[in-house]
């Protein structure tokens, strides 16, 4: 095991952040799924195996995508420079430890936190389907954690993000608003503009079709919001389901389909992960450490 | 030579912190490095640990070269930390840890084995008072208390060198008395002790050899005492003395400024205490006290620098 990841981990597990989040996905879940067991049992319908995948994947999908996403992005972005305030990690390098099996083992860590949170959001969304009349199948196992998997990587692009915060903003309390500022700027101001771009020109183009506007909706994702995870997995999932606009109806997919069917938006993530935690750990094993 | 820096350059953009610095530790020395905040002491430090990256120079560590021209070599790095130990400067640790698992984290980077590591952390904690707070969270520790956990963080691997930056920083003056008795101890068993401090009473006693930083540069490096004298030959002596009875200067050459009815600080060029005796006999009086006023840290900077 590599040096400082236990320390790490349990470090990450302590903080109030952390518990924060957890706890807030807990409670935002509880109502959403009550609502939609008290408008099943009004409309009389029962839920298919497919609606209730449909219903999982767009769940899991909304909750941990902005969530988790701060999480991931508020851990990265003082992971470093709240290390170099405190002196500890003066203390961990002035080992024989090797400055990239350092950062490794803190990368891991968090990794695995993230993991963790995002577990936690799907145990709970499969509660809650459960709880609607769902049934769990093998299929919906597999998918789930197949999806575990691609919002583990957006987060992970976000955690390498805030890497490179982190060692370029010294103060761990500045990075914090600074990862925050971000957060809320080119994560969710910047992408509802390029929604809003996106409708304005279906609405010129007259062409009022949902399916056109959800083409226009993905081509300017694509394109303008490459660098956002969030965005490219809401592409993504997109595609699992044959009606977005009514999941209880609609077919299901599968993750794995929707994947192959978008794999611009899967590279955009992939590419842009690796490219910041490139940066990330250089800047890392370069840096003065004081 | 335990510590070997030649040259040593490091800018901070356009502050030189490290101006050409060469400094030799031999083994077995308490070398005590002086320096005002802001002299280079805590970089000079961080250089030979690998934590922060000089321009140029070279530094060789319990004999091995670690750094040459703008690049260290890792592999030697990680070796020679093995037996060297760090005490930094305004460090806090993990909070969340009891100092038996601080101890024996560290311990685990060392590669000791989990029983031995809980050994080591026992001897550790017993030698510096914290064995009865082991199960005490760190987060809810004294200052005097994370300065002696922090002493025995760097004392996990047993090693050659103990690197010490500012130890005393922020205790009480029991705090000192037993942190330099702790450093003569660790000097005793063989180690080398190599630890700056910007207070020149931090480093009397218990510093066989002195180095002393300024705006990056080595200014003077030798025993204290030979250092202190150095001083006084050259800023003159200032002698305090206390007789019985009022006397009078005139005609000494020697400058007297009443301090009291029968109490003088005199200025001179050398030290004239034995014909102070005579002078003071002469007139009919007695000594009761007579002490040469020790220079402080920041006098003999400025008259070196000058």
């Amino acid at each position: 095991m590599i040096w400082g990841f236990r320390l790490e981990f349990k470090q990450n597990l302590r903080t109030k952040k952390f518990w924060v989040i957890i706890g807030l996905m807990g409670i935002l879940y509880i109502p959403s799924f009550y609502l939609m067991k008290s408008f099943l049992l009004q409309s009389g319908e029962k839920i298919t195996n497919e609606a209730a995948m449909n219903m999982l994947i767009s769940s899991i999908t909304g909750m941990t995508s902005f969530f988790v996403a701060i999480l991931a992005l508020l851990i990265g972005a003082t992971a470093i420079n709240s290390e170099i305030e405190k002196g500890t990690l003066r203390i961990a390098m002035s080992k024989p430890i090797k400055r990239l099996h350092y950062i490794a083992g803190k990368f891991l860590a968090h990794s695995l936190v993230l993991l963790i949170a995002l577990l936690f959001s799907t145990v709970v969304s499969i509660l809650g389907v459960l709880y609607i009349g769902g049934s769990l199948t093998g299929r919906l196992v597999g998918d789930v954690l197949l999806l575990n998997m691609l919002l583990l990587l957006a987060m992970i692009q976000l955690v390498a993000l805030g890497y490179l915060i982190s060692t370029f903003i010294k103060s761990a309390t500045t990075a914090l608003g600074f990862a925050l500022a971000v957060m809320f700027i080119v994560f969710m101001i910047v992408p509802s503009m390029v929604g809003f771009l996106a409708i304005k020109d279906t609405i010129n183009s007259q062409n009022t079709s949902m399916e056109e506007l959800q083409q226009i909706q993905k081509y300017y994702t694509t394109k303008y919001l490459f660098y956002d995870p969030i965005s490219q997995i809401k592409v993504i999932t997109q595609d699992v389901s044959t009606n977005v606009q009514n999941p209880l109806k609609a077919g299901y997919r599968g993750i794995a389909y929707a994947i192959k069917h978008n794999m611009v938006n899967f590279a955009h993530i992939l590419w842009l992960t690796v490219l910041y935690l490139a940066v990330g750990f250089y800047r890392f094993l370069r840096m003065d450490l004081r | 030579m335990v510590l070997k820096i030649e040259g040593l350059v490091k800018n901070y953009g356009d502050v030189k912190a490290l101006d050409g610095l060469d400094l030799e530790v031999k083994q077995g020395q308490v070398y005590g490095f002086l320096g005002p905040n802001g002299a280079g002491k805590s970089t000079t430090i961080l250089s030979t640990l690998g934590l922060i990256y000089p321009q140029h120079g070279r530094i060789e560590l319990v004999g091995l070269e670690v750094f040459r021209d703008g690049k260290y070599s890792e592999d030697s790095l990680v070796e020679v930390k093995r037996k060297v130990g760090y005490m930094p400067e305004h460090a806090t640790l993990w909070d969340f840890l009891t100092p038996m698992q601080t101890l024996d984290i560290i311990g685990e980077a060392f590669g000791i084995p989990g029983r031995e590591r809980r050994k080591r952390a026992e001897e550790l904690l017993k030698l510096l008072n914290l064995w009865e707070v082991r199960d005490k969270k760190v987060g809810k520790f004294s200052k005097g208390m994370r300065q002696r956990l922090l002493l025995a963080q760097s004392l996990v691997n047993d090693p050659e060198l103990l690197i010490l930056d500012e130890p005393m920083t922020g205790l009480d003056p029991s705090g000192i008395a037993e942190f330099k008795d702790i450093i003569k101890d660790l000097n005793r068993e063989g180690k080398t002790v190599f630890f700056s401090s910007h207070i020149l009473a931090h480093v009397e006693e218990i510093c066989d050899t002195v180095g002393i930083i300024v705006k990056g540069r080595l200014i003077a490096e030798d025993r204290l005492e030979t250092i202190k004298r150095e001083f006084l030959r050259k800023a003159g002596y200032i002698i305090i003395l206390e007789t019985n009875k009022p006397i009078s200067f005139e005609g000494t050459g020697w400058k007297a400024t009443p301090l009291g009815e029968k109490k003088y600080r005199i200025a001179a060029p050398d030290d004239i205490r034995e014909e102070l005796h005579d002078f003071v006999a002469s007139q009919g009086a007695k000594i009761l006290t007579m002490q040469v006023k020790e220079p402080s840290l920041e006098e003999i900077f400025l008259k070196i620098v000058e």
